[in-house]
């Protein structure tokens, strides 16, 4: 007679194999949802996110009205404003102002430049318009 | 018996951690990234591509900017840097002597050269003179102004009889370049950026990127199709900045290159008029035929080259030498939002 390797009930287990259990689970459980939760968070919320040189400076959601200044140690500024879901630079210490000039941007992948301030702000999360790139 | 239920919920406890890790993992095929640099060509560089992780990413994003750096440099007509004959090095021996270049160099003037006689002289490199005039008034005017001016036509008529290509002399034996009269530069803002995208694509092949796409400044290069085999799809921006309107097409890429040439952006004002940054060899003014023109060629040089020379003459001499390359496609934008393309121009979708 080959008797099953398998135990049947949760009769035959030991206490503590059953605490085990349930702790490994518990954790588990908690790791999905956190994992989940966290990626929900970070990357789903329509956002402009900052950057100068390259260098991530600062992420603000779109759905709050906001008038933020990236100034930095050199005195150049720029100031971000959100207003109605869309981001734009509202005023810039460059010269030639291109930045200001621009359209306020709010779908994925546009972005506000300013050279002389080796600024980017960048929509991510935003309405996929399906433009990987633009030329201008 | 008790050393088997253990193992079982050993096992069981594998299995739930197995299928989390399965859930992320599926997330975890080639991502896509985006990066960006400065200090090439005076613009911004954004590289998308894909990678295993953002780390493999970054390091990828570095070596493209340390080889843009280097194109930066061989064509900057500003800056000398040690041990590197650049253009400078070859404007600042204008009518003194040859000088030893890079291959990189030779290729591009000799490119240049084609592209002058190609257009009838509307892509010229060799008119550095005249440029670094209005660049002059240009910086001049932003900084203040109120006090804008253009140059006077006396000024643009000394400059202009400085501008010769027949004085560049390439000597390809010797890999020289020589230029033949001391008051001449050579400036190629208008087609070394976009001859050095097109090596840069290549690099990017080189290096493992067998998918991306790559910008400098809006000069557009694609290196395969996404990912997911779909063509990237690229945005020709509306010159119009207060339309609510982005863009006014979209080009599907899955190879080769989309470049504009446009008088929105970068611009001065003298008494309420906008003076471009383009300069009509033709004219010694810019031009203002069109708000913006976009070209599409698989390459970047021809098609940079290509933008800047059809945005310095009339659609119908435009159109005429479009339709006679292979491979080049165009769309304008006229002043009044009027958009023409050439026979074989595909537009995606209007966005």
């Amino acid at each position: 007679m080959v008797k099953s390797a398998i135990p049947v009930g949760l009769k035959s287990m030991k206490k503590n194999d059953v605490k085990l259990l349930a702790a490994l689970l518990g954790l588990a459980l908690v790791a999905f949802l956190g994992i989940s939760l966290y990626s929900q968070l970070t990357t789903k919320e329509p956002q402009a996110v900052v950057r100068l040189d390259g260098k991530e400076w600062g992420r603000y959601p779109l759905s709050e009205d906001t008038v933020v200044e990236i100034r930095q140690t050199d005195g150049n500024y720029n100031i971000l404003q959100i207003r109605n879901e869309k981001a734009e630079i509202r005023e810039a210490s460059c010269p030639d102002k291109i930045c200001v000039n621009h359209r306020p941007v709010r779908a994925q992948g546009e972005s506000l430049v300013c050279l002389p301030n080796r600024l980017v702000v960048e929509i991510e999360n935003g309405e996929d318009t399906g433009i990987d790139a633009g030329t201008k | 018996m008790k050393k088997i239920y253990q193992a079982g919920i050993l096992i069981a406890a594998a299995l739930v951690f197995a299928g989390i890790a399965c859930i992320q993992f599926r997330h975890h095929k080639p991502q896509r990234y985006e990066g960006q640099f400065f200090g090439c060509f005076d613009t911004v560089t954004t590289v998308t591509g894909y990678a295993d992780s953002q780390q493999d990413f970054s390091k990828k994003l570095e070596l493209l900017q340390d080889k843009l750096v280097y194109y930066h440099q061989l064509y900057d007509i500003y800056h000398t840097y040690d041990g590197l004959n650049n253009l400078k090095t070859i404007n600042d021996n204008a009518g003194v002597q040859p000088v030893e270049v890079d291959a990189e160099i030779f290729h591009l003037l000799k490119l240049g050269k084609e592209m002058y006689d190609k257009t009838e002289g509307r892509l010229h490199i060799a008119y550095g003179s005249v440029l670094s005039l209005w660049h002059e008034y240009r910086e001049e005017g932003l900084k203040d102004p109120l006090h804008a001016k253009l140059p006077s036509q006396a000024e643009m008529d000394a400059r202009a009889a400085h501008i010769d290509i027949e004085k560049v002399i390439l000597d390809e034996q010797s890999s020289t370049v020589y230029l033949a009269d001391a008051q001449m530069s050579l400036d190629v803002g208008s087609i070394g950026k976009g001859y050095a995208v097109q090596k840069l694509a290549a690099y990017a092949r080189e290096i493992g990127m067998e998918h991306a796409l790559i910008s400098v400044g809006g000069n557009v290069c694609a290196v395969g199709s996404r990912a997911d085999g779909t063509p990237w799809r690229v945005g020709i921006e509306n010159p119009v900045l207060d339309s609510d309107k982005p863009y006014l097409a979209a080009v599907e890429l899955s190879a080769g290159c989309l470049v504009t040439s446009g008088d929105y952006q970068r611009y001065y004002e003298v008494d309420g008029e906008r003076y471009c940054h383009i300069i009509d060899p033709k004219t010694n003014m810019p031009p203002r035929y069109f708000a913006s023109v976009s070209v599409q060629a698989d390459d970047s040089g021809v098609a940079d080259a290509l933008s800047t020379s059809l945005f310095n003459m009339e659609y119908e001499q435009g159109v005429s030498l479009v339709e006679e390359m292979e491979d080049v496609e165009a769309m304008w934008v006229g002043k009044d939002g009027e958009i023409r393309y050439s026979s074989g121009f595909k537009v995606d979708e209007e966005k």
